[in-house]
This record gives C-alpha cells, sequence and structure tokens, in this order.
C-alpha cells in the first residue's frame, strides 16, 4: 500500500493570504488575514490549513507558493506566479474557460488560456490604485459604506453617474462634491463601479477576449461591479464559487503535476525542509 | 455605450469677436466638404498635418487636406475623443504618447473594422484617405509614426513622408553658415511631394497658379499679423480663447482667398471695437499671455474664466505660426517652391538674430519678451499637455530664463540697510496642466483654484508697483 | 572561473559601477571627453577630432531632483535621469556635449542643457526623418558642420586620415562586440545578457583603444571559462532603447531566463552595424548613421505596399537576430512617454506573430522601483514559454 500523496498550495497576495490542500480533491481551505503586517504570518494560514487536514506539514508531497508575496517563503519548494497558477485552477474548475480576468486588491491582470490552463497570454495593470480593488474600497470609505454592500447598493441605481476622473484622488474628491449636491449613493456608485469596470475592459481587451470569461479574486465578489464588467466586456462573466481561492488550489495543482511528471521520468524530486516560518516581504 | 461616455456638455463659451463665433460653423463644414469630395471622388482627400507650408501645392493640384489634428482636437471638444484613445489603447499603444495620434488611429482602426464610419462619429466622421501626406520635421515625432501606425489598418492607402528640418538655435553659431544645405534639402522634399501629388492625382502641377497661391499666402500672413498687431490696444479687443478659433484659418484655410477675406473681415471687426473702446473683457485689469502650449480643446470655457476674473489675453504664442514676412530678408526667387523653402526656413529662426543680441536670451525667451513688452504684458500662462513633447518640453525652461534674464517690474524691497530700495522682479506665471483631449488628466476645481491664486498674485503686484 | 576571469569582471564592474572613472583620471592627463546620448551621434568624427567619445548614462537608482526644476516630468524618463545627474553635475568632467536629433525630448530640451551647463563644447546634429536620397546627402552636409564645429573647439583640422583611422577603429570594436555576442549562441549561452550589457556599457565610458583591449580581455576570459553558464532556461531576445542600466536583464537571468541578444541602442543598435570603408569617410558614416543604424525615430518608407512586408523591411533585423540566436521569446520593453517605439507597439506585435516568436510587452519608467512589479510579469512569460 502507498502512503495517500497531498499537496498545498499557498497563494500571498496584497490583502489577502490563502491556502488550499489536496489530496484527490480539496481537502483544507483557508483565507487569511488581511492587512499588510499579517502578511509576513503567511505560515498561520498554512498551519491552520494543516489543522483543518488534520495533516502535519511533514506529510505534504509538495508545496507551491504563488502570489505576491510568493518570493520567500521558507516552507514552500518551489514559486510560480499567480497568474500561471489561476490559469492552472481556473481550467478545473472550468474547462471551457478561455478568458480569466483577476481583480486583487492591488492590481488586476487579464490572462488567456489555451484548453489545458496554459497561459497564451497576459496583462496587468501597473501599481496605481485606480484600476483594482482598492479603487472601490476608498471611494466606500468616503461614502460611509461598508465595502460588503457597495456592489448591491450600486445596483440599485437606474441613473449611473458619470466619474469623469479615473485618478483615485481626483475620483474621490468628485464623489464627495457629487454627494453633497445630492446626487443618490446608489448612483454615485454605480457609476463609480462602471468606471472601474471601464478601465479593467480597457486592460482587458488589449488580449482577445474569448468565452468563457472567468472573474477571481476579491473583485469577483462584488455583483455591481460583475454586472458592470459583463455589459462593458459585452461577454457572460462566470464567478467561482470561491474566487480568493483560485490561485492556491492552482498553486497545489502545479505541485501535484511537478510530482507526477517527476515520477513518470524517474527524476528526483528537490524539496526544501518544512519549516514553518514567517514570510519575508521584499 | 458610446453614448454613454460622452461627457456632458459644458457651458457654451463665449467669444469676444463675430469672427471667432463664426468658426465652428466653418470647421464643420469642411469635415462635411472632405466627405463630400471623397463621395463625388472628383478630387484626392489626403491626410495631413498643419504647418507644413505644404497647403499652396495641395491646393494647386487640388488635393482635398484631411487635418487629422484637427479632427482629433474636434472630437476632443465635443469631449467625445475617450472612445478613440481607449480603442487605440487597446492595441498596444500608451495613453502616454500623442492623444491626437492615439484619436486618429482609434478612429482609423474602428472605422476600417467597421467598413463604414464609427456610430455617431463627430461631424459624419474622419473620411477614408486616398493617401496621407505626413512629415517629421524637426517638430514632432508622432508626425512621422502616427500614419504609419494607422497604415496597419489600411495597407492599401500610400504615405508620403516630407522631411522639413530647420537649423537648431545653437549660440555660437550663426544659423546662415547651414541655411543653404537646409534650403537645398527642403526643395528637394517638396519637389518629391510634387511628383507624388502629381502621380496620384495624374495631374501635371501648374507652376503659375501655384505662384500665384503663394503669393495669396504670404498676403495672407502679412495681413495676419497687422490683423493681431492691432490686439495690442488697450483694453485688448480679441483674446487668445478666440484666437484659438482664429487659428482655423491660418493653419487649415492658407491659400485660399477664404482665409485671405476671413482677416479683411477680422481686421475690419476689431479696428471698430477699439474705435468703440470696446476691450474683450469689460474692465480689464489684467494683461495676460499665452506663452506656451496646446490648449485644452474640451475647456476653452476657462479663458472665460480668466475674462471673468478682469483677465484679458492680447497675445499668444501657439498657433499664431505666422510672422512678418518682410523682416525676414528672405533671398528673392521665381521659383514657388524655392520661395516655400526660404519661407519655412525664414519662419523658424526668425527669433535667432534677436536672441543673440541679448545676453541669456534664446528664440523662445526672445519671442515672450518680445510679446510682452509689445503688448504690455502682466504675466504669462502656460499649458502643459502631457500627452505632447512637441510643444509642452521646455516651457519650464523658458521660464526659468525669462525669470533669469528678464524683470520689469519695479517694486520697492527692503535693502541691506533696512531702507526701502527699488529693485525688478520679474514676470509672474502659471503653469497648468492636463491634456489636449484627454479629459481624463483635467480637473476643473484644480484648474480654477490655481487661477484664483494666480489672479491673486497679479493683484498683488499691481498694488504693490513702485511708481 | 579562473581568478584570470574573476579579475576581468572585476575591472568591467568597476567601470560600471563608478561609471566615468577612467574619464575623470585621463581628464587629469589633459584628455578632452565629448559626452554623448543615443545611437545617432558619429562617434568616429569626435574620435577624429582628437577627442573622446563618452555615453552619457542614467541611473535607475538615482530619484530625479534638479532635473524637474528645468525639465517637464513629460519628456521619456530614461533622458530625464540623464539630464538630471548631468545638472547635478555628475558629468562636470566632460569638456562637451553633442545632443543629435534623436527624438521631440532631445529637440525640445537642448536649450536646458547647453544653457544649464558647464561644458565649452555644445552641438546639436540634425538627423533627417526620412531616408530618400536627398537625405543622405543632406546628412553629408550637416556631419561636415558637426566636424566644423568640433575643428574650431580643438584648433586643429580633421583630415579623412584621421576619419579614416576613426573608422577602422571603432569597426574593430564592433568586430570585437560581435564576437562577444558569438559566445551567446551555445545553450546556456557562455556569456550572460548582464555581463554582456556591463561589458558594452564600461566599453562605452572608455577611449575605443582602451575599451577594444577590455573587450579582447573579456573575450579571451569567457572563452578561458571551464563551464558555460550554469543554467538552461528560455532564450529572451530584448527589444527597446536604451537599457544602459542592468536591472532588467539581470531579473529575467535571476528568473531563470537567459538574454542572448536585442535590439537596444547600447546593445546591438549601437555596436553590431560597421561602417563601409574605401570611400569617402563622411558618405561612410552619413550611409552608416541614418541607413544602417535601425532606429524608429527615422521613417523607411513602405516599398512593399502590404503592411506584411512593410513590417519585414523595418524589423527584418529583428527576425534575423532572433533566428540566428535561437530566441525562444521576447521582450519589448518601452519606456512611457515614448513616441518613436510607443507608436510602433502594435506593429512590432504583429511582427513577432508573424515569427511566431512569443512576446511580453513591458511600459515602464525607468526606476529600480519598478523591478517588482516587472518581476511577476517576466516569471509569469518565462513560465508560459519554458
Amino acid at each position: 500500500m502507498t502512503l495517500p500523496d497531498y499537496f498545498a498550495g499557498i497563494d500571498i497576495g496584497s490583502t489577502m493570504t490563502k491556502a488550499v490542500i489536496l489530496d484527490k480533491g480539496v481537502i483544507a481551505s483557508i483565507i487569511g488575514p488581511t492587512g499588510p503586517e499579517q502578511r509576513r504570518l503567511a505560515n498561520r494560514v498554512m498551519e491552520e490549513a494543516l489543522k483543518q487536514a488534520a495533516l502535519s506539514i511533514q506529510e505534504i508531497n509538495f508545496i507551491v507558493a504563488t502570489g505576491y508575496g510568493r518570493i520567500n517563503v521558507p516552507f514552500a519548494d518551489k514559486q510560480f506566479t499567480e497568474i500561471t497558477c489561476h490559469g492552472r485552477g481556473i481550467v478545473q474548475l472550468f474547462p471551457e474557460a478561455r478568458t480569466i480576468i483577476d481583480i486583487g486588491g492591488q492590481d488586476v491582470k487579464g490572462i488567456k488560456i489555451d484548453a489545458s490552463g496554459k497561459i497564451v497570454d497576459f496583462v496587468m495593470n501597473d501599481k496605481c490604485a485606480a484600476g483594482s480593488g482598492r479603487f472601490i474600497e476608498v471611494i466606500a470609505d468616503t461614502l460611509g459604506v461598508s465595502l460588503d454592500t457597495v456592489g448591491d447598493l450600486s445596483l440599485q441605481s437606474s441613473h449611473p453617474a458619470t466619474i469623469s476622473n479615473i485618478c483615485t484622488i481626483y475620483a474621490q474628491q468628485e464623489v464627495a462634491a457629487s454627494l453633497a449636491e445630492g446626487v443618490p449613493l446608489s448612483d454615485l456608485l454605480a457609476g463609480v463601479h462602471q468606471s472601474l469596470a471601464d478601465r479593467i475592459c480597457r486592460m482587458v481587451n488589449r488580449l482577445r477576449v474569448e468565452d468563457s470569461v472567468i472573474v477571481t479574486g476579491g473583485g469577483a465578489k462584488n455583483r455591481g461591479l460583475i454586472n458592470a464588467l459583463s455589459e462593458q466586456l459585452g461577454h457572460k462573466v462566470l464567478v467561482p464559487e470561491d474566487p480568493l481561492l483560485t490561485g492556491a488550489l492552482g498553486a497545489a495543482l502545479m505541485g501535484k503535476e511537478i510530482i507526477e511528471k517527476a515520477r513518470k521520468s524517474n527524476a528526483p524530486i528537490e524539496t526544501k525542509e518544512r519549516i514553518l516560518e514567517e514570510v519575508e516581504i521584499l | 455605450m458610446a453614448e454613454e461616455q460622452k461627457e456632458a456638455k459644458p457651458k457654451k463659451r463665449t467669444t469676444a469677436t463675430k469672427a471667432a463665433a463664426s468658426i465652428g460653423p466653418l470647421v464643420k463644414e469642411f469635415i462635411t466638404g472632405t466627405l463630400q469630395a471623397k463621395a463625388e471622388g472628383k478630387q484626392k482627400v489626403a491626410y495631413t498635418f498643419i504647418v507644413c507650408h505644404h497647403e499652396e501645392i495641395f491646393r494647386a493640384l487640388d488635393v482635398v487636406p484631411v487635418w487629422t489634428e484637427n479632427f482629433a482636437g474636434i472630437c476632443g471638444a465635443k469631449r467625445d475623443a475617450e472612445r478613440f484613445l481607449q480603442r487605440a489603447e487597446s492595441l498596444g499603444l500608451s495613453r502616454s504618447l500623442c492623444t491626437y495620434a492615439l484619436c486618429g488611429i482609434g478612429f482609423d482602426q474602428w472605422r476600417e473594422e467597421l467598413g463604414q464610419m464609427p456610430p455617431d462619429a463627430p461631424w459624419g466622421g474622419q473620411v477614408r484617405p486616398d493617401f496621407m501626406i505626413s512629415s517629421g520635421q524637426i517638430l514632432c515625432d508622432p508626425r512621422s509614426k502616427w500614419y504609419q501606425a494607422s497604415q496597419q489598418f489600411m495597407p492599401d492607402v500610400p504615405i508620403y513622408n516630407i522631411d522639413l528640418p530647420y537649423p537648431l538655435y545653437q549660440v555660437n553659431r550663426d544659423h546662415r553658415e547651414v541655411l543653404g544645405y537646409y534650403h537645398q534639402y527642403i526643395v528637394k522634399q517638396l519637389r518629391g511631394l510634387v511628383a507624388f501629388l502629381e502621380e496620384q492625382t495624374k495631374k501635371k502641377m501648374d507652376y503659375d497658379r501655384l505662384r500665384e497661391l503663394v503669393g495669396l499666402s504670404d498676403r495672407t500672413w502679412n495681413l495676419i499679423e497687422e490683423t493681431y498687431d492691432l490686439r495690442k490696444a488697450v483694453p485688448c479687443p480679441m483674446g487668445t480663447g478666440d484666437a484659438m478659433n482664429t487659428m482655423v484659418p491660418i493653419n487649415f484655410m492658407m491659400a485660399t482667398q477664404k482665409a485671405y477675406d476671413f482677416f479683411v473681415d477680422l481686421k475690419k471687426e476689431l479696428e471698430e471695437k477699439i474705435a468703440r473702446g470696446e476691450g474683450e473683457v469689460e474692465n480689464e485689469k489684467y494683461r495676460l499671455m499665452w506663452g506656451g502650449g496646446l490648449p485644452a480643446w474640451y475647456a476653452l470655457n476657462d479663458f472665460n474664466y480668466f475674462n471673468s476674473k478682469g483677465a484679458s489675453f492680447p497675445a499668444e504664442t501657439t498657433y499664431r505660426m505666422v510672422a512678418p514676412l518682410h523682416e525676414m530678408d528672405l533671398p528673392e526667387t521665381k521659383d514657388p517652391i524655392e520661395h516655400l523653402a526660404w519661407r519655412w526656413l525664414g519662419y523658424w529662426t526668425f527669433w535667432y538674430d534677436r536672441a543673440r543680441k541679448r545676453p541669456g536670451s534664446e528664440p523662445d525667451v526672445e519671442r515672450l519678451i518680445n510679446r510682452i513688452e509689445e503688448y504690455k504684458i502682466d504675466g504669462v500662462v502656460m499649458h502643459e499637455a502631457f500627452s505632447c513633447r512637441t510643444w509642452h518640453v521646455g516651457l519650464i525652461w523658458q521660464l526659468h530664463q525669462l525669470s533669469k534674464i528678464y524683470k520689469p517690474i519695479p517694486v520697492y524691497v527692503i535693502g541691506k540697510d533696512g531702507k526701502k530700495e527699488k529693485g525688478y522682479r520679474e514676470l509672474p506665471s502659471l503653469v497648468l496642466e492636463s491634456d489636449i483631449i484627454d479629459i481624463t488628466s483635467y480637473s476643473e476645481v484644480d484648474t480654477r483654484n490655481k487661477i484664483d491664486a494666480f489672479v491673486e498674485t497679479l493683484e498683488s503686484i499691481r498694488t504693490s508697483r513702485a511708481a | 572561473m579562473g581568478d584570470k576571469q574573476s579579475t576581468i569582471s572585476d575591472i568591467v564592474k568597476n567601470y560600471y559601477n563608478n561609471y566615468g572613472l577612467r574619464a575623470k583620471e585621463l581628464k587629469g592627463e589633459g584628455k578632452q571627453f565629448i559626452g554623448y546620448v543615443c545611437s545617432l551621434v558619429p562617434l568616429e568624427i569626435i574620435t577624429a577630432s582628437g577627442c573622446i567619445p563618452f555615453r552619457v548614462r542614467g541611473s535607475v537608482y538615482e530619484p530625479i531632483t534638479r532635473g524637474d526644476t528645468l525639465l517637464e516630468t513629460i519628456v521619456c524618463p530614461y533622458y530625464r535621469s540623464v539630464f538630471d545627474l548631468s545638472v547635478k553635475g555628475k558629468y562636470d568632467f566632460l569638456s562637451g556635449m553633442v545632443i543629435p536629433h534623436g527624438c521631440d525630448s532631445m529637440v525640445r530640451s537642448f536649450s536646458a542643457w547647453s544653457y544649464g551647463l558647464p561644458f565649452s563644447y555644445f552641438h546639436f546634429v540634425n538627423i533627417p526623418s526620412v531616408c530618400d536620397e536627398s537625405s543622405f546627402e543632406f546628412f553629408d552636409s550637416e556631419l561636415g558642420a558637426f566636424k566644423k564645429s568640433l575643428e574650431k573647439f580643438t584648433g586643429k583640422a580633421i583630415t579623412e586620415e584621421h576619419l579614416r583611422q576613426a573608422i577602422r577603429v571603432h569597426n574593430e570594436n564592433r568586430d570585437k562586440v560581435r564576437a562577444l555576442y558569438e559566445l551567446r549562441k551555445t545553450d546556456p549561452p557562455l556569456i550572460s545578457g548582464t555581463e554582456l550589457t556591463m561589458t558594452l556599457t564600461a566599453g562605452s565610458s572608455l577611449p575605443i583603444e582602451e575599451s577594444n583591449d577590455l573587450f579582447d580581455q573579456v573575450l579571451t576570459g569567457v572563452k578561458g571559462r571551464k563551464n558555460s553558464l550554469p543554467q538552461k532556461g528560455p532564450r529572451i531576445f530584448i527589444d527597446g532603447a536604451c537599457l544602459d542600466n542592468i536591472e532588467l536583464i539581470k531579473l529575467v537571468e535571476e528568473l531563470g531566463g537567459n538574454v542572448v541578444a536585442d535590439t537596444i541602442c547600447n546593445g546591438a543598435r549601437d555596436h553590431l552595424p560597421k561602417t563601409d570603408v574605401g570611400g569617402d569617410s563622411i558618405e561612410a558614416l552619413s550611409r552608416r548613421y541614418l541607413g544602417k543604424v535601425n532606429c524608429p525615430k527615422t521613417y523607411r518608407a513602405n516599398k512593399a505596399g502590404t503592411f506584411e512586408g512593410d513590417i519585414a523591411n523595418r524589423f527584418g533585423d529583428i527576425g534575423t537576430y532572433a533566428r540566428e540566436f535561437k530566441a525562444d521569446g521576447a521582450i519589448l520593453y518601452v519606456y512611457k512617454y515614448c513616441d518613436p517605439f510607443g507608436f510602433e507597439v502594435p506593429a512590432r506585435k504583429a511582427y513577432y506573430h508573424s515569427l511566431n516568436l512569443p512576446l511580453l510587452h513591458l511600459e515602464d519608467i525607468y526606476s529600480a522601483g519598478t523591478m517588482g512589479q516587472l518581476r511577476t510579469r517576466v516569471q509569469a512569460f518565462l513560465e508560459m514559454i519554458g
């Protein structure tokens, strides 16, 4: 009898850390705390995932780190970018997927994949908050609305306001001024979502968008944004059940493939010592 | 979607002169004129750029120019450039590049993809050209790249690119040393253009007609100078806001009788206004110069805002693309092509000798000083459009150098011994920041705050001015 | 690597890190260095005058400060950095400066340079925008004027013999660069992209004869290596303007790629085209700098009449290099605000597509601070093609 195989993926994003453990299917998944100071503590998220799976770290055959904080994860055997991992994770969930839009806290990525989940092309926005989830966060804060509700509130609008500034700071001023002029909250929020969707579309349109289009990342949980995106892209947009986890899932799957490939060719498998230490952030 | 993306229309701008007010319909007329010419097919239609001194050649061969910078400007002024800019971006073009070109390429790509005009194209849209005439010059990189980029989407439309360099000002060199070979080159380039147009139109150049047209534009140049000189009057009868309209006949209609007649009318109108003591603003308090930069076409209203503070703009450097011919000392020639080449060089080197005479001066700085004195200017306003290096790099250096070598305002300062002494200070200046047509770079609140603060500075200088 | 190799790379590193070191030494001996930017300045004429051409560099690590008080932030970020370092006095050891009509940023800032810097010699070389026969005639005259200005500056005539001699030694330098490039043809290459760019950059701060000696030493050292580079990896072609800081190339190589060829200004564009010998020297230089240096700033007419034919003509050197050096992928690295390159991005993309060569297009601002965000893109690209 051979021992079962376990694979872990850890996705250290700019605002959240996610971990997934697989054997034949997902046996644990954890979404860790947000905030820059916690990012370092990705090891705790891993610990929790291990606890959920009732495994020790020594029992994991291969660990892949991905995401913004992937570079110095002491317990990971290999690093892949979140672009590759999202592709792999998404194709597992949606075999027909060809275009992925990942809306993270600090950046947005557009990814084209083939039927095997391999990356064909990708685009990324520059590090400017205006094109990312942070844009909505700042505006929600200005308007005094909780981030969880902005998307639904925006769907109540029948006359979306025009937000002419794309710079987050300018848009913040503009929104504050419009609110003072009595523009309804839902219209402002609808305008803000359209403006962000517009920025995202502009970038993603540089790839030839093909069906099916899948949106992942924190932004995928915002229904207002998904609606605006779908409308502006002119494509139906699908959202995974747990859009935050696709990167970590893909990372775990990448690990699984590496092991399988190595076994097939009888190549040695290089793994690191399993030490659950804090992560160094660049 | 297209409709939604159009920005809210700004308040209609008011002009000081009837002539300026007549420009809008005129521009619309030549946009429809190009569409009509293409539909009729009797005349060839060509994309091209302003300030190439080639209008006479175009008109002598009955080629209809499509001024692509003008069309992009119209999209901007109508606040409907964004969708074309986005299209260009989706092709991989950076938003930091010349937005005129981005708008034009985005439009062309869309029109070619559809096989017809994009939906709700401004004023009927930009016509598919028979050929494109670009010019790299020494002035503008995007000019030789724009049509090349557009050609990807209409590979059957040929390009002819003419080089029109001029010698850059170098302090220790008399530019006359090199004018000869510059002239020879420009002549050859223009003759190349004639040959290309002859081939395209299947017509022979009628050099008598060309000579007449060159004569007509020379007369128009002089008439423009005389007309604009009238703005030296106090109060000033016409400001830069209007001049951003009257630039149309200067830049898009040269070598036509209509352009000449336009300035006959404008001159008459200004003379009448001066006789009545009527200014651009009712109580002229400050006289400003638009000292550099293309305007934000979607925000020309800002000129009205200046006006509302008692500020008039008797002078500008932008789009006054003529200079007094009689002061240029151009070599005599019977050959109109040779004359065009001399006039080109004469225009670009116009301020060189004067600059050389004033220590620390430079042609663009010299031109500022000259206008400040002739038009009794109290302050300089410039606009930095992020997407255009051609007209917007060097502006802050010019202001820096101007303030270093030119301090015309008498003020009292407290000297070393604590006594009031008479001193001189530089002219105040304001640099506005946005873009020619990318409205997302513009903030009205910010701009007007800056204008308010500038007007306060002007007022404080006015009151503290030494006798 | 043997001991000899490490000393050579120390020399290269030293010249690279202390850029201008040798020029400062030689200035003490009475030598005159003339700074230049861009691939379009005919260096042979400077060498023929008895002065030493010195490629002025920017720094991705130095925040731009004084430069921004005199020059708009909308100019090319590379050029902005070069200007900033210059007005801060980093290149005060130079005796003069030559700026060509390379782009609008250069043309429009010429006064800011020439009035703001303490050099006794300043010259602007006007490069035609088109490539007709009459353009070459004009350029001959313009180079004649350039020559004359240097004669006035040094007080010595530049003879045809001086020019021939200068062409010879600059061509020698190009032969050596070509030989260095040949070392990249193995897989993995014998010399890394980082080493090569450092070597060429160091060379452009030295008198041409010393640059030749340095390249010879590097060639001998690298050929004597027991092993090639440790890692096989995707072979990457870099396409773009001036990358006179190694950060991007280093990043690619840290992430497992090998940079094997390029079109960059301080790489193939500056160094590979040779000047013809035998005829009139000025005419030969005019042919080289206008005809052979392939910069998007020069408009080359579409003679094919088709888009595919046009891009094959305009970017043919890319295809040739890519085949010769067996590139697996290309990175098109373009600076923000760069009109000449920026407007070619769609056509270049189409060209790479026609070569079937995967392409990563990056827009950047010439700052080490952006390397973090470039890392993910470059790594994803290597994963994609690997």
